[in-house]
């Protein structure tokens, strides 16, 4: 009566005099909702979000937790279908799966057992902090007071709120200390400070918070996406025995998978059609695509181009199609005018880092090499090998990058160079004074004179010739200079 | 001397009309590569690039290397000079601004030779030695398909026809070319171009010139060429 915001809100509610133990309905889990179920409800039906906490994930690492929270999200899905990621906790939308599942109380009971279960097998503790309000950011910050409070309207949000300590906001040091200092011991405390004032202390981002948690700022979320799964079936009325015949369904059944590509910005590289007959196995037809696609017309013709070579042992009574593998899709825009050149080369750009990419992903890691001439003197530490990226950001600091390479010229110029060299020198077979590698090897010219680490241990001494192998092969051999004056051969001219 | 030639087999146009045919036939051909006249004997096209060698180019049917395709280089071991007979490719691929990629060559291909030879060696990229062959060839054909790679060297030596036909349209498809290192050639390859290359010493009369060897080079297959051709040309430049 004294206050109509309240009352429009409130529902029916017969103890009506104190306006905020009225508001405030502060409750071990669900003692007070079945009051809360009444008519009035439906008739706005704000969102309410639950909020679970999951403290022991602090100590994880962050890929740990981040695998981890998705993991507890796929089984928060049984209860809600809005899901969304915090640090160390989740919060799902709950008001609108209240009345299905009977009350908060069963949807808590539902949820605890499998999350624990699911704790516990990873080796955590098997609990969780849990609180229900109107805002995401309310429900945060309750749970992870770890009071497990039901919150129910919003206007009962800012005295709930009240009772927690500021280190729920979860600030940092020095700010803790500000508050500290300024006598702010709980929420209610800074409720009474001035916005303004605030704000200019503790900047926007505090004020924001605030204001999301009680619902006076608007609070964006992330939605939790469970991976991409597609599946489909149809059943035929009447049994097929041309294929030819089929095309109608296969059309819908693809059409369907692209609008499902298209939803989820997906392309897809792997899939199974199969062909179910009765009292056979399904004809199955794997349909794997050398670059991921959702054009309807391609996959189309594919499977056409598959059933045209497919003997099927009985007669068709159903298709299914899943799909197995799903990629991004890669968007390209194309230029207005016919003027191809810039878009061109833009794209192709982004080929090659795709091309890379995926060679990675075929390959292992350390497959795929880039290589370098380094000013050296000795020839083994002149080539330098590196991982495909990282010498595209030593070329970024180009001055630097283009002069080594000019001495290199230099330096290179003057004498051949081989351009296979060998990791390891391999010595040559010395026979009535005549060198064979496979076959009788003949020295054209040379020596070109290499001595350098003379002040490591491993003292490099050689006199290198380039040397013609019977077989026609151009060498480049070296004879030691120092101890057994052996000779090895370590490059191929090729 | 007619660089243009009808085939004998084919009707003859008529004296007046023949003039105009021919200036649209060669129109054609120029714009079309995958159009070549049947009568021509090797080098007398224009459309190539240049391999570096006058004598090579003079016997491969469009003088020079193709912009696209397969080319087997076979050779009887690694190392005999068929590296010296790419780098003039090499070098002008990538001074396109294209990509030369190196699929498990038998040793790591050194820096210092590339720079001094010309060869920008940003441009290059190395698959490992010990990839399995089904890997190396999906990243050939990865490669062959994607615009970025001018030029994509592979030494393989198990190679059935039909690897070899798929790996062709690739290139065709790329705009890409595609070289093969082999130890054994194989007939009835669908490369664009078979080469042959085998050492040979030349004994010169002269006893002080007696080091000096020059490469024999075999063109065994080539779109264009009727028989295979072979020349020798020198690989290595005097130092």
């Amino acid at each position: 009566m004294k206050n109509p915001d309240d009352t429009d809100q409130l529902p029916p509610f017969p103890a009506s005099k104190n306006s905020i133990t009225q508001i405030f309905r502060l409750s071990e889990s669900t003692k007070t909702i079945k009051s809360k179920e009444s008519p009035k409800c439906n008739k706005k039906q704000d969102s309410l979000w639950y909020a679970l906490y999951f403290p022991q994930l602090e100590e994880l690492s962050e890929s740990r937790q981040k695998k981890l929270l998705s993991e507890l999200a796929s089984a928060v899905r049984q209860v809600s279908s809005e899901i969304s990621f915090h640090s160390h906790a989740l919060i799902c939308e709950i008001r609108s799966s209240l009345k299905y599942f009977g009350g908060m109380e069963r949807v808590h009971d539902k949820l605890a057992p499998v999350l624990n279960a699911l704790l516990q097998q990873r080796g955590l503790p098997g609990y969780f902090l849990y609180a229900a309000s109107p805002t995401v950011t309310g429900s945060l910050l309750l749970a992870r007071s770890g009071h497990n409070v039901l919150v129910y309207q919003k206007n009962s949000l800012r005295s709930a709120l009240g009772r927690l300590p500021t280190n729920v906001l979860r600030l940092s040091k020095e700010q803790n200390c500000r508050l500290y200092n300024m006598g702010v011991r709980y929420l209610r405390d800074i409720w009474r400070l001035p916005a303004n004032g605030l704000h200019t202390r503790f900047g926007g981002d505090f004020v924001n918070l605030l204001n999301k948690a009680l619902g006076k700022a608007p609070e964006p979320i992330h939605n939790y996406l469970p991976p991409p799964a597609f599946s489909t079936s149809y059943d035929l009325p009447f049994e097929l025995k041309n294929l030819d015949r089929l095309s109608p369904v296969v059309d819908e059944v693809v059409a369907q998978l692209c609008e499902f590509l298209r939803h989820r910005d997906l392309c897809i590289s792997h899939l199974l059609f199969s062909l179910q007959h009765e009292k056979r196995d399904n004809t199955e037809v794997d349909l794997a695509l050398r670059r991921p696609n959702r054009s309807q017309e391609h996959l189309i013709m594919l499977l056409e181009t598959h059933f045209s070579n497919l003997i099927i042992p009985a007669p068709v009574t159903g298709v299914k199609l899943k799909a197995k593998k799903f990629n991004a899709f890669m968007g390209r825009s194309n230029s207005l005018l016919a003027e191809d050149r810039p878009t061109s080369t833009h794209g192709s750009e982004s080929d090659l880092d795709q091309f890379v990419e995926q060679l990675h992903a075929k390959l292992a890691d350390n497959y795929l090499k880039c290589i370098r001439s380094v000013s050296e003197h000795c020839p083994e530490y002149a080539n330098q090998q590196t991982d495909y990226g990282e010498p595209i950001g030593e070329s970024c600091n180009g001055d630097g990058h283009r002069k080594g390479k000019e001495q290199e010229a230099q330096f290179v110029a003057l004498a051949p160079r081989p351009l296979w060299l060998l990791r390891e020198p391999k010595q040559l077979v010395l026979r009535n004074s005549k060198l064979y590698h496979r076959k009788a090897v003949t020295l054209i010219s040379g020596p070109e004179r290499i001595e350098t680490f003379w002040w490591s241990g491993t003292d490099v001494c050689r006199d290198y010739y380039v040397a013609r192998e019977a077989s026609g092969s151009r060498l480049w051999v070296y004879r030691e200079r120092t101890s057994d004056k052996n000779w090895y051969l370590h490059g191929y001219f090729a | 001397m007619t660089i243009i030639r009808t085939p004998s087999n084919t009707p003859q146009p008529s004296a007046d009309k023949g003039y105009n045919h021919s200036v649209t036939i060669e129109k054609l051909l120029h714009s079309n590569p995958k159009l070549w006249r049947g009568c021509d004997i090797a080098g007398q096209g224009f459309r190539g690039q240049s391999t570096g060698f006058p004598q090579l180019d003079d016997i491969l049917p469009s003088r020079g290397w193709p912009q696209s395709g397969l080319i087997e280089v076979i050779t009887p071991c690694w190392g005999i000079g068929e590296l010296q007979l790419l780098i003039p490719l090499m070098r002008s691929v990538v001074e396109q601004g294209k990509w030369v990629l190196w699929i498990t060559p038998p040793h790591m291909p050194y820096a210092p030779a590339l720079v001094q030879v010309g060869v920008n060696t940003d441009q290059i990229l190395v698959v490992k030695r010990d990839t399995s062959c089904k890997d190396a060839l999906w990243s050939m054909e990865k490669a062959l398909q994607t615009s970025n790679f001018g030029l994509v060297l592979t030494w393989q030596n198990w190679l059935p026809g039909k690897v070899l036909r798929r790996l062709q349209l690739a290139a065709e498809n790329g705009n890409t070319l595609g070289v093969f290192f082999k130890q054994h050639d194989s007939k009835y390859s669908p490369s664009q171009i078979r080469l042959k290359i085998k050492d040979s010493l030349v004994r010169s009369n002269n006893k002080e010139a007696s080091d000096f060897s020059e490469t024999e080079i075999t063109v065994i297959n080539a779109r264009g060429n009727f028989r295979p051709l072979t020349t020798r040309v020198n690989l290595y430049q005097p130092s």
